[in-house]
């Protein structure tokens, strides 16, 4: 069951906060008197949805947001607080909290905010808004990326000497939230470090994105013959190139398919936890879901091990769908 | 001459006029790393004329670009028909151009991104490069600014929290 935690010091707040949940939402409702001790809830997989007061003793709201930021716990956060200075509002969104509802609250402005946020479905809408993609319509992706992979596989072979194990791409749509977890994860172990660049063609726009384990950068740089010691700078430099063989080579033969032109923009490092929050954060009201085409690359007898993603925006499927659609006729 | 011939001409005339007027660098260069364009951007930076560089050797006029690097850099370019970049972040030139704007800028030099795009001529093959220079050094400078600040905002706010902690105890 979905829990529903409410966090502040007044219990006449904490009681009022209760009873404003929707009647018809079937959640295991959980109180905490301060911070600390919704933290402590969170941790015990008390709290999958945060209602938090601002003005607490022990910890109060802007420390429990950067306590919840710092640990990634999963929680999503509203905040619930008499403080109605612009600047309240701006710092608690900015610390991750998804919306902020004025005290006394009241029952229809809170469930209008949980179902803005997507957090209690209606009835029948649960599992109509799992992503899905028409099998068909995946097969040919599937099918397109495995003769692109096939031709930049061959070129990388030819180019770095080795065979290139090729990867069965796999094509899905996902949410901001999945990608979100998957940048924080690049952003936050150091065991991994990222690229991304944005690729533009008639119609069809979206992101490549490149993430290379730590651990292959010495192979990676022995295979471009980079005899130098590497170093950050280095690395950063076999991140780069290693990147824009991949994401060229993918693009050339994608493009030869869907028959258009990819032009590329100038690679960004994904390397600073801010900046990659940042980048979604300010995106994440522009789209929802998105279509991914994942691919992870091997290299017989290194250890190599890489990821690459390409992401494409909505638009760009209803264009890519009809020049795919000759290979979707029986 | 007929009609068709001259339009052609002019036509010619004035795209050559934007290849040389664009503020973005533009150099081609071919498998021997000889310079076959150079715009009006690289002229005016480098002080170089196209007759001073035309077919001349890259490595030969600037003798401080690190020659196997950038090599191994154009070879996918060539071999593989990607495309190649290098970011001010990774190195913050190619060529050590002056700031252009030498009164109210900050930094000495000038911060550039740049592409390395293969030339496919018509059998296929890719027998020249280009090389496009962007002026990056406003980006550099605001980054480089907004980390410092990072930085002393961090210290700041430690610094208060240490006092708080003083405070309780």
């Amino acid at each position: 069951m979905y829990s529903v935690l409410i966090c502040d010091d007044s219990m006449v707040a904490r009681k009022q906060v209760a009873k404003c949940l929707p009647q018809d939402w079937e959640v295991a409702v959980h109180f905490a008197k301060h911070g600390a001790e919704a933290v402590q809830a969170i941790n015990e997989g008390k709290g999958q949805l945060l209602l938090l007061d601002l003005n607490m003793p022990v910890m109060d709201g802007y420390q429990t947001l950067q306590a919840i930021k710092e640990h990634k716990l999963a929680t999503k956060v509203i905040v619930i607080s008499g403080d109605i200075q612009p600047e309240a509002h701006e710092r608690v969104k900015s610390l991750g909290a998804l919306a902020f509802i004025e005290k006394p609250v009241k029952p229809d402005i809170l469930e209008a905010v949980l179902n803005e946020h997507k957090i209690r479905l209606k009835a029948g809408e649960e599992s109509e808004d799992e992503p899905s993609l028409d099998p068909a319509i995946r097969d040919v992706y599937q099918e397109i990326t495995n003769i692109a992979m096939g031709q930049a596989g061959d070129h990388l072979a030819r180019i770095l000497n080795v065979f290139v194990r090729l990867p069965i791409p796999n094509v899905n749509l996902i949410e901001v939230s999945e990608l979100h977890m998957m940048l924080t994860d690049v952003a936050e172990k150091d065991a991994v470090s990222g690229i991304c660049q944005g690729f533009l063609g008639p119609g069809v726009s979206g992101e490549a994105l490149f993430i290379l384990s730590d651990s292959s950068f010495g192979d990676v740089a022995r295979m471009l013959d980079i005899k130098e010691e590497v170093d950050d700078r280095i690395q950063l430099e076999v991140l780069m190139d290693a990147a824009s063989i991949l994401i060229g080579t993918c693009l050339s033969g994608l493009g030869e398919q869907l028959d258009m032109g990819f032009s590329q923009g100038h690679p960004v490092v994904l390397g600073q936890h801010r900046s990659v929050s940042e980048l979604i954060a300010a995106n994440r009201l522009k789209w929802r879901r998105t279509l991914a085409i994942e691919l992870s690359y091997g290299l017989e007898g290194y250890s190599v091990q890489c990821d690459l993603i390409f992401l494409f925006t909505e638009e760009s499927m209803q264009i890519m769908n009809a020049k795919l659609a000759h290979l979707l006729e029986d | 001459m007929s009609q068709s011939n001259i339009e052609d001409l002019l036509e010619f005339h004035w795209l050559m006029d934007m290849l040389q007027t664009v503020d973005v660098g533009i150099v081609v260069l071919d498998k021997q790393f000889n310079v076959k364009v150079w715009n009006g951007f690289m002229e005016s930076h480098s002080g170089l004329l196209p007759s001073q560089v035309r077919d001349k050797c890259l490595f030969d006029l600037f003798p401080h670009i690190n020659k196997p690097w950038f090599v191994r850099k154009t070879k996918p370019v060539f071999e593989l028909k990607t495309r190649a970049f290098m970011t001010w972040e990774q190195r913050p030139y190619l060529f050590k151009f002056p700031n252009y704007r030498p009164i109210t800028g900050s930094e000495d030099f000038m911060y550039q991104n740049i592409t390395l795009s293969p030339l496919v001529a018509a059998n296929g093959t890719v027998e020249n490069i280009c090389m496009m220079i962007y002026d990056v050094t406003d980006v550099a400078e605001s980054k480089k600014q907004l980390e410092s600040l990072q930085v002393s905002v961090s210290e700041q706010s430690e610094r208060t929290t240490k006092i708080h902690s003083l405070d309780k105890i």
